[in-house]
């Protein structure tokens, strides 16, 4: 079987709009967190939140897609897909060829505009011009329609490890033949709506995040999209490889709707399975993009799970104390992020962890360090149990 | 050619009476212009958990946990939807605007993701496999097929619970009317084909399959799945036609379209089309009137045709052109979700070659 590479890759989040800001920002424990300000809300100017700094209208202008009904989450994704294509060398042609799959996947998606949701679902006439972008599958079909693409679309929502498993699934269908290449990636934005949700968990922390202290108070919400180009190891011919995909596995906690078993069977299983598809020995991992929100539940669990699978767990950190939590977009966000550390050789501090969890003694990676890596492993847990690990590998 | 797989079990939740004993004879009319699911009484699930349950997630258990009485854990979950959660999404929504982002109850945006059927399935059954939930609107289903297909080649001794679940709360309904989908007029089903106007009638249902690799007493098999992403009638012909001559062997036909035709005018030229392609001696069923139009009607077109291929009676009121002493063997069914998305799904009886 071909091995699968990835070979283009595109980014925006609260640390930079590309991939080189964002390898640049993460080599200098950069935090994008800061005070709300994208919109009107009780906790506007209040909540840490991973904003990217640029308006809605300035992205719709900066990417020349200003028609009606087009969303933050979708010109977020539009902005990071046009880096990959561009980054992946492209052509229209394949772009467009039948073979050429589009995976995208987002927990949001138009409902960024809580508000005007609001009002559309209870109207008797007069739509407003959001009326048909609501659902996640917009993002993705503007995507699809823009650049006219013709194979296989898909969008997928399993919570918070929704573009992790974008690209399992993108991986899948070059495995069996259904496409020939796979751009896969996903995007949200903060919204109200998300705000309110996870506040009214009492996971959202006051403070900017710490995620693996002892003393963590909760996750912040960020926003961002990734995208990633797959191709198939014999069609890449004088071209930049970033890394091959080699592990995957999606496996569910089937615990609670919104935590984590104590044990962690979840993460532990998906962790394993990925392992397994990899053909690798725990040993051989040689970092952790950990799934780290920050939460008092997550990072325990997590902590655990680790510990049951490695024994003595490898280097981790989690790139939520720089970009928040993206939901959606997260899986993708934190691949590229693995696939920076192979590539470069290098691996980016975990911020604000002062006192390791008591319970399992584990401190995240502390300062940016230059480091010989063969296998990466990034986690992506979310509601509902929907767990999945990728591992990317030196290609 | 290798099918993609083969449907051990089917259960469908739909406005007609598809689940339990399935009578398709009468036809129920809709209420306030929606056609609405019967739910059964759903004696599997304790009333604590049934009351916390929105209606996707509720008719969605009630169906995959009537497959799984008689099969305990399958290896995986793939579910469908499109709006699944939406009833809770706006519940949440209206908390956020009449508490002015006060103090808000988690409960209802914890269960307004789309994902909230796969993983309350994973949690009852103590299913630890893959889950996951395909929500590409009009092709979610189609999407979710294609996953099982391709867990079963790469896992090939394993069964999966493939399904698709969508319900129509008063919010989705709004959208979608506002946005001129469903029609304005009263009528009775029976005439909805011929009002030559726009929309159609919103609906819903949920539709369970267990499949895996396996033909031996099978009910189906699905054999190929095509997807197009346009409003171009001349591709989504030319898509067709690529797709017939692709996997149909030799001298192979195909007996009945099962249409997604739902009585939008403007969707009518799609559905045809499709029906010119297929020639005089192909027998054309209709399923809208039934389960009305939403995104993963296909899931219930599947089970239609799998009750179809068990040689069960076809109700009068879906047939729109009968071959009289044919014996349906392989179905077509096409389906259009709302002009932009379009599926094509050939589906025939299980043969062990």
């Amino acid at each position: 079987m071909s091995r699968i590479f990835i070979t283009g890759m595109g980014l925006i989040s609260a640390i930079g709009n590309t991939v080189a800001q964002n390898r640049k920002a993460l080599s200098e424990g950069k935090c994008g967190i800061t005070r709300l300000e994208l919109f009107p809300s009780k906790y506007a100017g209040r909540l840490p939140c991973a904003e990217i700094g640029i308006s809605t209208k300035a992205l719709g202008l900066e990417l020349n897609a200003t028609e009606p009904g087009i969303t933050r989450t979708t010109l977020l994704a539009l902005h990071a897909f046009e880096e990959a294509i561009l980054d992946g060398q492209l052509s229209a042609g394949q772009l467009t060829a039948p073979d050429t799959a589009l995976i995208g996947s987002s927990t949001v998606g138009g409902m960024c505009l809580t508000d005007e949701l609001y009002q559309d679902a209870q109207k008797k006439e007069n739509g407003s011009e959001y009326i048909n972008s609501y659902d996640c599958s917009s993002v993705t079909m503007y995507i699809q329609k823009r650049f006219e693409m013709t194979g296989i679309v898909n969008t997928i929502n399993t919570a918070c490890s929704s573009s992790a498993n974008a690209i399992m699934y993108g991986a899948r269908l070059i495995k069996s033949g259904l496409a020939r290449r796979a751009i896969v990636g996903g995007a949200d934005s903060l919204a109200k709506f998300t705000i309110n949700g996870f506040n009214a968990l009492h996971i959202l922390s006051p403070f900017i995040c710490s995620p693996f202290d002892e003393d963590r108070k909760g996750l912040n919400l960020g926003e961002g999209a990734a995208f990633l180009i797959l191709e198939k190891e014999e069609d890449i011919v004088n071209k930049k490889v970033y890394a091959s995909l080699t592990g995957y596995c999606n496996s569910n906690d089937a615990f609670h709707p919104s935590s984590l078993s104590a044990e962690g069977d979840g993460p532990y299983l998906s962790m394993k399975g990925a392992l397994e598809t990899a053909q690798l020995l725990p040993g051989s991992i040689g970092f952790i993009n950990a799934h780290g929100t920050g939460t008092e539940n997550n990072d325990l669990v997590e902590s655990r799970a680790m510990l049951h699978l490695f024994n003595t767990p490898p280097p981790f950190a989690s790139t939520k104390s720089n970009v928040g939590h993206t939901l959606g977009a997260a899986g993708a966000i934190e691949a590229i992020y693995g696939i920076l550390n192979l590539y470069h050789q290098e691996i980016y501090p975990g911020l604000n962890c002062l006192k390791p969890i008591i319970e399992t003694g584990l401190m995240p990676v502390e300062s940016y360090k230059k480091i010989s890596l063969q296998h990466v492993m990034s986690n992506s847990f979310g509601f509902g149990g929907n767990c999945t690990s990728l591992i990317f590998s030196r290609s | 050619m290798r099918p993609m797989f083969y449907i051990h079990q089917t259960a469908c939740i739909s406005p007609q009476q598809t689940f339990g004993e399935v009578d398709l004879t009468a036809l129920h009319q809709p209420v306030d212009q929606r056609l609405k699911v019967i739910e059964p009484g759903y004696e599997n699930i304790p009333p604590v958990i049934l009351r916390r349950m929105s209606k996707s997630v509720r008719i969605g258990m009630g169906a995959a946990l009537s497959l799984l009485k008689q099969f305990n854990i399958p290896d995986g979950i793939i579910m469908a939807t499109a709006n699944a959660g939406f009833e809770d999404c706006f519940q949440f929504l209206k908390q956020i605007v009449d508490y002015d982002e006060g103090i808000l109850s988690p409960g209802s945006f914890v269960q307004s993701t789309p994902n909230a059927l796969a993983a309350q399935l994973g949690m009852f059954t103590h299913n630890k496999s893959y889950n996951i939930t395909h929500v590409h609107l009009g092709l979610a289903f189609e999407n979710a097929m294609t996953d099982a297909g391709m867990l079963i080649k790469e896992h090939p001794a394993n069964t999966y619970l493939l399904g698709a679940v969508d319900d129509i709360s008063p919010y989705n309904y709004t959208l979608n009317f506002l946005a001129g989908w469903f029609k304005n007029e009263l009528f009775v089903l029976e005439d909805l084909y011929d009002l030559d106007s726009p929309g159609s009638i919103g609906g819903e249902g949920a539709a369970m399959f267990l499949v895996n690799g396996s033909p031996m007493a099978a009910m189906a098999q699905v054999r190929a799945i095509g997807s197009v992403h346009s409003d171009d009638l001349d591709l989504v012909n030319q898509q067709l036609k690529h797709f017939l001559a692709k996997q149909l062997t030799a001298g192979e036909e195909i007996d009945l379209l099962l249409s997604g035709e739902d009585g939008d005018n403007r969707l009518l030229k799609y559905y045809a089309s499709c029906e010119k392609m297929m020639g005089n001696e192909v027998a054309i069923m209709r399923f809208k009137h039934m389960f009305g139009e939403f995104p993963t009607s296909s899931a219930l077109a599947l089970w239609l045709a799998c009750y179809i291929l068990q040689k069960n009676p076809i109700p009068r009121h879906m047939v729109k052109k009968n071959i009289p002493g044919k014996e349906y063997k392989n179905i077509l069914i096409y389906n259009t979700y709302k002009g932009a998305q379009h599926s094509f799904i050939l589906v025939n009886r299980a043969s062990a070659d």
